[in-house]
């Protein structure tokens, strides 16, 4: 069943002048429950935009969106951002339990879970200035699955991270979604990234139109240093190299926030 | 004191160059530290030096000797209406802060959240803030006359400016990505007020409170050598009507010491329990 269905999504962002920016251009998909969909695309194609509109943090121009809970009524959602967004006067653990409706004994016991699962578990009563880049960021990832969400939106979790800590990150966050299978729209400009984590990548391209829709039939877990990963990223790279070109030919200002 | 400044030669075996290094960065340390308070007792003695020669100069009636001074405030202490009249001075130096900071904290709050209310209130505060402490004094006790809530109005009015400006430079400073992330986890505002905006303002309206202490409890007991029935001011009052000068003095001493006391016990104290988040309250912490 399809989790998030988006139909006909428009967006256009008034300059202020007679021109418009148009951010996305009509743009249709599903995705379907306990899948991991990465949006990729280079910078400017409008995906952080579109992770913004379903999220409800931004409107949008034109067309819908509709969010469907397997429990019935309204759907959760979860999001991981670019930077951890802590409450710095706050411990993990109640920055854990901040976002959640309740704070009920089960609740607890499902916050703590998560944080094992990151493996900070023994972290729980430090403050988020007592831990480094990439323990917060995993904090993140952790309170994000926690409010167990019918739809997990990531927004390019690992761009400010360093390459080995991302790349511990990234098979630490396939573990977690291999236990959990939530449903989950990663955004990134990452191309190796999104083959290592997804089982479908959208490709956006320069205006806000979808370029390519891919489908990724690996078995899991995958690291880097498998084969088959390898020839993929490869492969898929390749393909989006004329894209680069486009993003090079027609640069599209990114939108200040 | 000297001899412990100097450090003698290591006599000690030689060790192996790390530790080596690890007890030498000690040693300078210690060293740092023995000096820092060699040059801070040389400044008490220097005070000590220009007052008893400057009392020396004008002749003790005039200007008593410390030691003359210390008497008196050892007979103060002792007769038992000091703890009567500093908690009264306390008390209203607080109760003036109370009442700033329900009044400026809401101020501040509007101002930091609204662009029209910070227009509404920038001017008003700003001067409410360059109004010279005696005029708040002063204009208290015709308000209040001789009691003790002119004292506490003279507080609440020279602190609530503070309050307010501090407060919405704290709001104005609040974090945006914390407030997203607790709409997109869909929090509500009264949770992203009390989980977000609230702890964001308290440092600075801490660094308020003790720059507001500093002058408040001078402008207290300005207030209570002008009209009060009690407190540290009016003791000073009465001490100089019985021209006793090192009574005065004494008062005065005491009254630095007490008030240094709680700024550096009770408000740096309470500073770094509720910021023990910070980094560097850690570190002083530790």
């Amino acid at each position: 069943m399809a989790v998030l269905t988006v139909t006909n999504l428009s967006k256009t962002f008034n300059l202020g002048t007679a021109r418009e920016s148009r951010i996305l251009d009509d743009i249709s998909f599903e995705v379907s429950g306990q899948t991991f969909v990465s949006i990729v695309g280079p910078s400017g194609c409008g995906k952080s935009t579109l992770l913004n509109i379903i999220s409800g943090v931004e409107e949008h121009t034109s067309g819908d969106i509709t969010l469907t809970s397997d429990a019935g009524g309204p759907a959760r959602m979860g999001y991981v951002f670019q930077d951890p967004r802590l409450l710095p006067w706050r411990s993990v653990m109640k920055n854990m339990m901040y976002v959640q409706d309740d704070q009920s004994r089960d609740t607890v016991a499902r916050a703590e879970r998560y944080l094992d699962m990151v493996g900070l578990k023994k972290n729980a009563d430090f403050y988020p200035g007592q831990l480094s880049g990439g323990m917060q960021q995993r904090v993140g990832i952790a309170r994000a699955f926690a409010v167990e969400p019918d739809l997990l939106l990531m927004d390019e979790p690992f761009s400010h991270l360093d390459a080995i800590t991302a790349r511990g990150l990234r098979e630490q966050l396939q573990d977690i979604w291999a236990q959990s299978k939530k449903t989950v729209v990663f955004v990134t400009h990452d191309v190796v990234e999104a083959v290592e984590l997804s089982d479908r990548i959208i490709v956006l391209q320069p205006g806000g139109l979808i370029y390519e829709d891919i489908t990724i039939d690996l078995p899991r877990p995958r690291r880097q240093s498998d084969k088959a990963v390898a020839t993929l990223q490869a492969d898929v790279l390749a393909r989006l190299e004329t894209l680069k070109a486009m993003a090079a030919a027609e640069p599209v200002a990114e939108p200040v926030a | 004191m000297t001899d412990q400044l100097v450090m003698g030669p290591d006599t000690g075996p030689s060790t192996p160059a790390a530790p080596d290094r690890e007890a030498a960065a000690r040693r300078t340390a210690r060293g740092r530290r023995w000096r820092r308070t060699a040059v801070l007792a040389l400044g008490w003695v220097a005070i000590y030096a220009v007052w008893e020669a400057t009392s020396w100069w004008f002749g003790s009636r005039l200007l008593p000797r410390p030691h003359e001074v210390l008497q008196s405030a050892i007979e103060i202490i002792e007769t038992g209406n000091f703890v009567g009249d500093f908690s009264a001075s306390v008390l209203k130096t607080f109760a003036g802060f109370g009442v700033a900071a329900l009044v400026g904290a809401p101020i501040g709050y509007a101002m930091g959240r609204s662009r029209y209310w910070r227009a509404f209130f920038h001017d008003g505060v700003t001067i409410a803030g360059t109004i010279p402490a005696i005029v708040y004094a002063v204009m208290s006790l015709i308000v209040f006359g001789l009691s003790n809530l002119g004292p506490i109005l003279a507080v609440a009015l020279v602190s609530a400016p503070y309050v307010a400006l501090n407060v919405a430079e704290g709001i104005r400073g609040v974090d945006n990505q914390l407030i997203t992330m607790s709409e997109a986890f869909g929090r509500t505002p009264r949770q992203i007020r009390r989980e977000v905006l609230v702890p964001t303002i308290v440092p600075f309206v801490f660094a308020a409170i003790r720059m507001c202490f500093a002058v408040a409890w001078k402008v207290e007991a300005l207030t209570e050598v002008f009209g009060g029935r009690s407190g540290v001011g009016f003791q000073i009052r009465t001490e100089y009507q019985l021209y006793d000068i090192s009574a005065v003095l004494a008062w005065m001493v005491l009254f630095i010491a007490f008030m240094l006391v709680i700024e550096r016990l009770v408000l740096a104290k309470a500073e770094s329990r509720l910021l023990a988040w910070r980094p560097e309250e850690r570190g002083a912490a530790l």
